[in-house]
């Protein structure tokens, strides 16, 4: 089977940057550290009251969760937002399209060169994560759903940072566009959702005055809940609250109360498939968009 | 052979290409000459597939432009070198190999003879970013010839580079033609394209001005241009005399012992033209046809041939 070219030559530019290893290790460390702090934490107290509180093995999780899932939000795009632009910017795009490569080769190519880097940093925490499992709280099968949510969320933002990086000539441009578009989707759908569901209530305390009664239980953000499906986020959040039981109630329950449907209630589901649709809807545009100039470049 | 018939491009309000019929034959070193603005890259963006035409056809053999295989007949070398970081030349070579679908044994092969042709053999293992700027534009060329196109396309390819740099990179297009490939050349430096092409096409404001074999052109060129007669001893009033009442003579230019003779006879003539001032008694130091050049018929076709007649013809009198 051939490999893609441009994953090939990315590869092997990328293995001799000194970048990925201090990331690696800064990352690793930094687990390390709160790996080691949590069970040290655990071990005094259990000598002083003789009372292990399995409870906070789960934080070690969460934390490492956390810290890889906004990872992958915030490094994915700053990598692939400068994809298409900076072949451009290198005069190199107009070398390859020339060649006999396809637009989506070259799209893919980056995607996965991309995709394989950031999850090299995921999977070298997972051993640390792994501690986990020999207290039990999290099962394998937890962590292979936090995994595939990961390769959503990276498939998400990678294809999001490419989308941009083709549309625009620019690499300093196209990755701010890139970070204000995923600002858009995640703090704007929630913040959407807040004012919504503030709107909601206020309209609910109005008509329970007007009724006597006051009432804003049943009040909820309505239809913009599913903008939330595009909310890479959301999803992560419902799935962490799912195995680890933290906070007050799910993220969705947020945003008021409904009645159950089949959306809310294969929520992770629905929303990975809306994030895949989003990913390669971005990547279409990509592929359409390599053949033209970019913004802001003349003919 | 390449033929392109009634190509238009529009950028904006602006009309680049205006109708521009260009024919390349077959094994032809192709100089392909116009000011700036011409519309020369614009031409040759769209030839490689950069660019979309608005109108026309661009056919090179039996294929025509966008159809599947057009990109493996044709090579192309930018105004610029492209070349990426922490890539080594062997490396980069083997990824522009990749994209034409040759792998492995076979790509290394075809990489290592033509960095071997282009003398880049112990460069292999060199970074491309640390390479000189005429290394970098040879091996831009190794790159545009990995896949052993038809048709090799380079875009003032010279620019830049040092004297010498530019004779080994004339040499290898040589090389190349004489293997049989069609070059398709623009360049400003037209003294080195009239010794190095064998075609040659001027493109002005979008459409081509002159477009055939350079030998050809320059012959034309040739016959238009003055004969220089200078006499030695004097004589002057008796050979503007002669001159005078030939039939083929239509302009005379004097400049000290220096005459010059718009002369519209063929070679034979020249001679009894000669014979006749000789058997007047003059006594005639040289007797030659101006030679024309690219540069010259360049600067007629583009509209600047007035300044050069000035500065070269102090006293001009019509007949």
């Amino acid at each position: 089977m051939k490999t893609n070219p441009v994953y090939r030559r990315e590869m092997t530019v990328a293995s001799r940057s000194l970048r990925m290893p201090l990331i690696i290790t800064v990352f690793n460390c930094i687990l390390a550290a709160v790996a080691l702090l949590n069970m040290y934490s655990n071990v005094m107290q259990v000598r002083l009251t003789a009372d292990i509180q399995y409870g906070s093995f789960l934080q070690l999780y969460e934390f490492a969760a956390d810290i890889e899932f906004i990872m992958l939000m915030f490094i994915m795009p700053a990598i692939t937002s400068g994809t298409i632009s900076g072949e451009r910017e290198r005069q190199t795009l107009d070398l390859m399209l020339t060649t006999e490569m396809k637009s989506w080769e070259i799209v893919g190519g980056k995607l996965a060169a991309s995709a394989v880097t950031i999850f090299l940093v995921v999977g070298s925490s997972f051993p640390l994560i792994a501690l986990v499992l020999v207290y039990g709280g999290i099962t394998g099968r937890d962590m292979l759903y936090m995994l595939l949510c990961f390769v959503v969320t990276a498939l998400f933002t990678g294809g999001l940072g490419i989308c941009f990086s083709s549309l625009f000539k620019r690499s300093t441009v196209s990755t701010v566009a890139a970070y204000g578009a995923l600002a858009f989707l995640v703090a704007g759908t929630l913040a959407a959702n807040s004012f919504a569901l503030s709107m909601a209530r206020m309209d609910l305390n109005q008509a329970g005055y007007t009724a006597g009664i006051i009432g804003s239980q049943t009040a909820n953000s309505g239809a913009l809940i599913y903008t939330l499906l595009m909310n890479p986020a959301v999803t992560f959040m419902v799935i962490l609250q799912g195995q680890t039981a933290s906070g007050s109630g799910g993220i969705l329950e947020m945003y008021g109360t409904r009645e159950p449907n089949l959306i809310l209630d294969h929520w992770i589901l629905a929303s990975s498939a809306v994030q895949l649709l989003m990913a390669s809807l971005f990547l279409v545009i990509a592929v359409k968009m390599l053949r033209k100039k970019g913004i802001g470049r003349n003919a | 052979m390449l033929e392109i018939r009634g190509l238009k491009k529009k950028f904006g309000k602006y009309q680049v290409l205006n109708s521009l019929d260009m024919t390349v034959p077959s094994g032809a070193l192709y100089g392909f000459v116009g000011p700036n603005g011409a519309g020369k890259t614009t031409t040759i963006k769209v030839m490689v597939g950069l660019l979309a035409p608005d109108e026309g056809t661009v056919r090179l053999g039996e294929r025509c432009l966008g159809e599947e295989g057009w990109r493996e007949k044709i090579g192309y070398v930018p105004d610029y070198f492209g070349v990426y970081d922490n890539l080594k030349v062997n490396e980069y070579m083997e990824f522009f190999a990749a994209c034409y679908g040759m792998e492995g044994l076979k790509a290394r092969r075809r990489c290592s003879a033509l960095l071997e042709q282009i003398g880049l053999e112990d460069k292999a293992d060199f970074y491309v970013d640390g390479l000189s700027k005429g290394m970098q534009q040879r091996l831009c060329l190794a790159r545009a010839l990995i896949h052993d196109p038809e048709l090799l396309i380079l875009d003032e390819p010279m620019g830049g580079l040092d004297p010498r740099t530019r004779f080994e990179f004339k040499e290898t297009l040589r090389e190349l033609r004489d293997q049989g490939k069609t070059i398709v050349i623009s360049s400003h430096v037209l003294s080195e394209l009239s010794e190095l092409c064998t075609d040659v096409g001027i493109l002005d404001q979008g459409r081509m001005a002159l477009n055939g074999n350079i030998k050809d052109i320059l012959s034309q060129v040739n016959s238009s241009n003055p004969i220089v007669i200078t006499l030695f001893g004097g004589g002057r009033d008796k050979a503007l005399a002669l001159l005078k009442s030939h039939p083929y003579v239509h302009t005379i230019t004097v400049r000290g012992d220096e005459i010059a003779v718009r002369f519209t006879g063929d070679r034979q003539d020249e001679a009894v033209l000669l014979q006749q001032l000789v058997d007047a008694g003059l006594l005639i130091s040289s007797f030659t046809r101006e030679q024309g050049s690219l540069e010259s018929l360049f600067m007629q076709i583009t509209g600047r041939e007035e300044e050069r007649t000035v500065m070269k013809y102090e006293n001009e009198s019509g007949l």
